[in-house]
C-alpha cells in the first residue's frame, strides 16, 4: 500500500520506500532524506529569474553570493520533486522525517 | 505598599494559553442551554464585527482606515475569545496587555479597573509585534462583576522613533524607538484623559492620527460595550461569562483532534535574509517543527543569535503570534480564532536568539524574521499537511514588505508620518489546484485592503505615475503565485518629503515555493531625483512607464540621477519631482513548471504577467508569438527534450553533495550570522551583550 506524502512523493509501507508518485519509481528507504534518492543539480539562477536590468547592483535575480538553486529530480522520470533555495555549501534540507511505524500503524499495520 | 515591579513581566507573557477556568466559570456552564450557546457566539461574533468596522470607519492612520485591525471579546481573566480580524497574530497577542492588566491594575489601589475605565498599551513585549501596532481596551461590568474586556489592536505607525512611520531602521536601541507604553490607564468614567492624550501628542510626529485612532478604538469599545450588556440584560451575564469560557475549551478539543490527525514527524525548513537593519548580511532562522500525538512542537536552534544593536530582533511571542497567522488562516481555517488554537502547539527558543530579544535590544523591524519566519512555517506546514487535505498546502504569499515609509508635512499643511497602503497588495500563494491570487493582500492580514491611490493621494504629498502587477513578479511553477504590484511615486505638491523603504530579498529572495514551485524573485528599489518627469507629464509623452517593465526597460524617457538600491532604503529627503518606484512582490510557485498547463502560460502572457522569454525558456512553451497559438506538439517535444536534460545534467545526491559542501558565502557577508552554517556553534553562553 503506498500513502501520499506530498505532491510528487509517496512511501510504500509493504517496502518501506519513498517513491515518485508521477512514475512509481522506488527513490530511498522511508527513514532516509528522500532527496538522497533524487539526482540533484544546481541551476543557473538566470535561467529561472532572469535579470530586469543590467549592469547594476539589483536586478530582479539573485545573488549568487547569498543564495544558491538547488533542485531534485526523479531518476526515473525527471520530475522536480522539490528545489532548495540555499546559501552556498549550507547542508542540504532533511525536511521530512516521517515516524514509519507510527505510518504504518495509523493505515492498519 | 506598591505591589507593582518596575520591569517586564515575564510571566504574563508566558500565558499565552488559555487560563484554567475559574470558579464563576465552572458554575455558569451547567445553565447554559445549547441553543442560546450557539445564537450567543453568532451574536458575539457580529458585535466583534462591528467593532472592527467601526474602528476602520473613524480611524486616520493607513493600518486602521484599510483593515490592519483585529477587534475582540476577552474574558475577565484575559483570554482573547471571539476576534474579527484577518490580522491573526493579534489572535493570541492581543490578550497579553489585558492579562497583564487584570494581574496588576485589578487590586491596585492607585490604578484600579472600574466601569468606564480604559487602557491603551503599545509595548511590543506585550503586543509581541513592534511598537507601531497600538492597542486600546476596556473592562466590561454588570452589576459591579467584571464580566469581560473588548479591545482593538491596530498599527498606526508613528509612534515618534529616530524615523518616521513607526519602524526604525536605524535604531541601535528600544530608546530609539519612541514612546513604548505598558497598559496604562487613559480613560476614567467614560471621559479620556486629555493630560495622557496630550502626552501621546507630544511624542509623536502625527498626533492628529495618533489623537484619532485612540479615540476610535474606544468609540468602537463602546459600542461593543452596549451591545454585549444588551444581550446580558436579556439573557443573563452566566451565559456570556460561561460562553466565552465555553468557545475556548471547544476550540482547544478541536485543535487538538485535528492536530492528532496528521503524521507524526519532524518537518524541516531553515530560512536565511539579506537584511540587517540598514545594512546587508545574511542571517538564518532554522524551524523544525515535531509533530508527535497531538501536539506541536516549534523549535528554533541553530538561529542566528539576537542582534543587540539591530532592530531586527522579535520578541518570541511576536513568533507564535506569526505561526498562529498560519494555524488560523489555513491549517485550522475552520476553527474559531483565538488563544485557544495554541492549546496543541509547544515551543522552543534557544536562550540567545534572533527570536527571543531580551533586554535593551530593538526590535521595530521585528516583522521580517516574524514574516521570514512564517514563510518556513508555510513550507513545513505544506509537507506536514499535504496527506490530510492538500488544498490547504499552499505556497506562500508575499513575505518581504518593500513598504515605503514616510514624515513631514502634507500638501494641507498637516505633520504625516506613516506607511503606503501598498503592502495590502502581494500576491497570493499557488495552491495545489489553481494559480495564486493578484494582488490579494498581505498574508499576515487577509481583509485588508491597499485603498484606492486617488485616497491616498488626498492626503499625501505623492502623486501615483502608476499602480499595476508587474511582469514576472510571481515565482513560477505547475501552478503560479499571484501577481505581485509595482507602483510609482512622484513627490507633489510639497517642497520634500522624508522618505525611505522597508523590506528583504534584494539578495535573497523573501519567499520561497513549495514542491519544486520557484521563489518571488528578488526586489529592489529604485529611486530618480531631479526627474524630469514632471515635464513629461505635461507635455504627455507616449514614451511614459506606465508599469515597472517600462521603467526598467530601454525607450524609458525619464532624466535625472537614477540609482537602484536593497529595498530597505534610509529615510532621505527626496524633492518636489523627485520619483521612487517600488514593487511588492508576488506569490510564490507551487509544483513543477513543467507541469503547467501551455495555455495557461500563454494566457498569463496574454495579460502581461509574465515574459515571452519565461515562456519559452522556464516554461519550456513552444507559441506562434503573432498570434499566442500554442503549438502542443513541439511544446510537449521540448518538455520532453528538458526532462532528458535534467536527468543528463543531474548528479547522484552523494556526488553532489561532495562538491556543494565546499562552497561558502564570502565573510564579508557572514558578519551577523556567526559561525557557518551552524550559527549555533558559535554562540556564547554568558550574559547579553549590552545595546549600543
Amino acid at each position: 500500500m503506498k500513502v501520499r506524502i506530498t505532491e510528487y512523493l509517496e512511501i510504500d509501507l509493504g517496502s518501506e520506500m519513498w517513491c515518485c508518485q508521477r512514475c512509481g519509481r522506488d527513490l530511498v528507504a522511508a527513514q532516509e532524506n528522500y532527496k538522497k534518492g533524487c539526482l540533484v543539480a544546481e541551476k543557473d539562477m538566470a535561467e529561472v529569474h532572469p535579470p530586469l536590468v543590467t549592469g547594476q547592483a539589483y536586478s530582479f535575480t539573485p545573488d549568487p553570493n547569498y543564495c544558491r538553486l538547488l533542485e531534485f529530480y526523479c531518476p526515473g522520470c525527471g520530475v522536480m520533486i522539490e528545489n532548495e533555495y540555499l546559501p552556498p555549501g549550507h547542508p542540504i534540507t532533511h525536511d521530512i522525517e516521517l515516524d514509519i511505524d507510527a505510518l504504518k500503524q495509523r493505515h492498519g499495520g | 505598599m506598591c505591589a507593582m515591579v518596575y520591569a517586564r513581566d515575564m510571566e504574563v507573557v508566558q500565558q499565552l494559553k488559555p487560563e484554567p477556568m475559574t470558579p464563576r466559570e465552572t458554575a455558569a456552564q451547567d445553565k447554559i442551554d445549547d441553543v442560546d450557546y450557539d445564537i450567543f457566539v453568532h451574536k458575539m461574533n457580529m458585535v466583534a464585527q462591528e467593532g472592527k468596522e467601526t474602528t476602520m470607519k473613524l480611524g486616520a492612520s493607513s493600518g486602521m482606515r484599510w483593515g490592519d485591525v483585529a477587534f475582540g471579546i476577552y474574558t475577565a481573566q484575559g483570554d482573547l475569545a471571539v476576534v474579527a480580524t484577518g490580522i491573526w497574530f493579534h489572535a493570541v497577542l492581543g490578550q497579553l496587555p489585558v492579562k497583564y492588566i487584570v494581574k496588576h491594575y485589578v487590586n491596585d489601589s492607585s490604578v484600579g479597573v472600574k466601569e468606564g475605565d480604559s487602557f491603551f498599551f503599545n509595548d511590543p513585549f506585550y503586543g509581541g509585534v513592534h511598537p507601531a501596532d497600538m492597542g486600546l481596551c476596556v473592562p466590561v461590568f454588570h452589576e459591579g462583576e467584571l464580566i469581560c474586556f473588548v479591545g482593538a489592536v491596530v498599527h498606526s505607525g508613528e509612534n515618534g522613533g529616530t524615523d518616521p512611520g513607526g519602524v526604525c531602521p536605524r535604531a541601535r536601541s528600544k530608546y530609539d524607538e519612541g514612546f513604548i507604553a505598558p497598559p496604562i490607564k487613559v480613560g476614567e468614567n467614560y471621559t479620556l484623559r486629555e493630560d495622557i492624550l496630550n502626552m501621546f501628542a507630544a511624542m509623536n510626529r502625527d498626533a492628529r492620527t495618533m489623537i484619532l485612532d485612540v479615540k476610535a478604538r474606544l468609540a468602537a469599545c463602546r459600542i461593543a460595550q452596549r451591545r454585549i450588556l444588551e444581550f446580558v440584560n436579556q439573557k443573563g451575564s452566566d451565559l456570556v461569562v460561561g460562553g466565552l469560557r465555553r468557545i475556548l475549551a471547544v476550540t482547544a478539543d478541536a485543535a487538538r483532534n485535528k492536530v492528532s490527525q496528521l503524521n507524526d514527524g519532524v518537518f524541516r525548513q531553515p530560512r536565511f535574509m539579506d537584511t540587517v537593519g540598514m545594512g546587508e548580511g545574511l542571517l538564518k532562522i532554522n524551524l523544525t517543527l515535531v509533530k508527535k500525538g497531538d501536539t506541536i512542537k516549534l523549535v528554533f536552534h541553530d538561529t542566528t543569535p539576537m542582534l543587540p544593536d539591530k532592530p531586527l530582533n522579535s520578541f518570541f511571542q511576536g513568533i507564535i503570534g506569526m505561526a498562529m497567522v498560519y494555524f488560523c488562516g489555513w491549517f485550522l481555517h475552520d476553527l474559531p480564532a483565538n488563544n485557544a488554537l495554541l492549546a496543541p502547539i509547544e515551543w522552543d527558543f534557544p536562550e540567545d536568539c534572533l527570536l527571543n530579544a531580551k533586554g535593551e535590544a530593538p526590535t521595530s523591524m521585528a516583522p521580517f524574521p516574524q514574516t521570514l519566519f512564517a514563510n518556513a512555517m508555510f513550507m513545513a506546514g505544506a509537507r506536514m499537511t499535504y496527506h490530510m487535505d492538500p488544498s490547504r498546502a499552499q505556497a506562500s504569499w508575499y513575505q518581504g514588505f518593500g513598504v515605503p515609509l514616510f514624515g513631514g508635512m502634507n500638501q494641507w499643511g498637516e505633520p504625516i508620518a506613516d506607511i503606503t497602503p501598498e503592502i495590502n497588495a502581494t500576491g497570493a500563494g499557488a495552491r495545489s489546484d489553481q494559480d495564486g491570487v493578484s494582488g490579494a493582500g498581505a498574508f499576515f492580514a487577509t481583509m485588508s485592503d491597499c485603498s484606492d491611490v486617488e485616497t491616498t493621494e488626498a492626503d499625501r504629498p505623492f502623486m501615483y505615475l502608476f499602480r499595476n502587477y508587474f511582469k514576472n513578479s510571481y515565482g513560477h511553477g505547475k501552478y503560479r503565485g499571484g501577481a505581485g504590484v509595482g507602483f510609482g511615486m512622484k513627490m507633489h505638491h510639497v517642497p520634500g518629503v522624508a522618505l525611505g523603504c522597508f523590506g528583504f530579498g534584494s539578495r535573497f529572495p523573501a519567499t520561497l515555493g513549495i514542491f519544486g514551485g520557484y521563489a518571488v524573485p528578488p526586489v529592489f528599489l529604485s529611486t530618480v531625483r531631479q526627474s524630469n518627469m514632471g515635464n513629461l507629464l505635461s507635455s504627455s509623452d507616449a514614451g511614459l512607464p506606465s508599469n515597472l517593465d517600462q521603467v526598467y526597460g530601454e525607450g524609458n524617457p525619464e532624466q535625472g540621477q537614477r540609482e537602484f538600491h536593497h529595498i530597505t532604503h534610509p529615510i532621505q529627503l527626496f524633492m518636489y519631482g523627485d520619483t521612487f518606484y517600488v514593487p511588492v512582490g508576488g506569490g510564490a510557485g507551487y509544483g513543477d513548471v513543467l507541469e503547467r498547463d501551455p495555455q495557461a502560460a500563454l494566457d498569463d502572457l496574454a495579460e502581461g504577467l509574465v515574459s515571452d522569454w519565461v515562456v519559452t525558456n522556464v516554461y519550456k512553451v513552444v507559441y506562434d508569438p503573432g498570434t499566442l497559438r500554442l503549438d502542443e506538439a513541439a511544446t510537449k517535444e521540448l518538455r520532453a527534450k528538458a526532462l532528458a536534460e535534467r536527468l543528463r545534467q543531474a548528479k547522484p545526491f552523494e556526488e553532489f553533495e561532495e562538491g556543494w559542501s565546499k562552497l561558502k558565502p564570502s565573510d564579508d557577508v557572514l558578519h551577523s550570522y556567526v559561525t557557518y552554517p551552524h550559527p549555533s556553534v558559535g554562540i556564547k553562553q554568558g550574559p547579553l551583550m549590552p545595546s549600543l
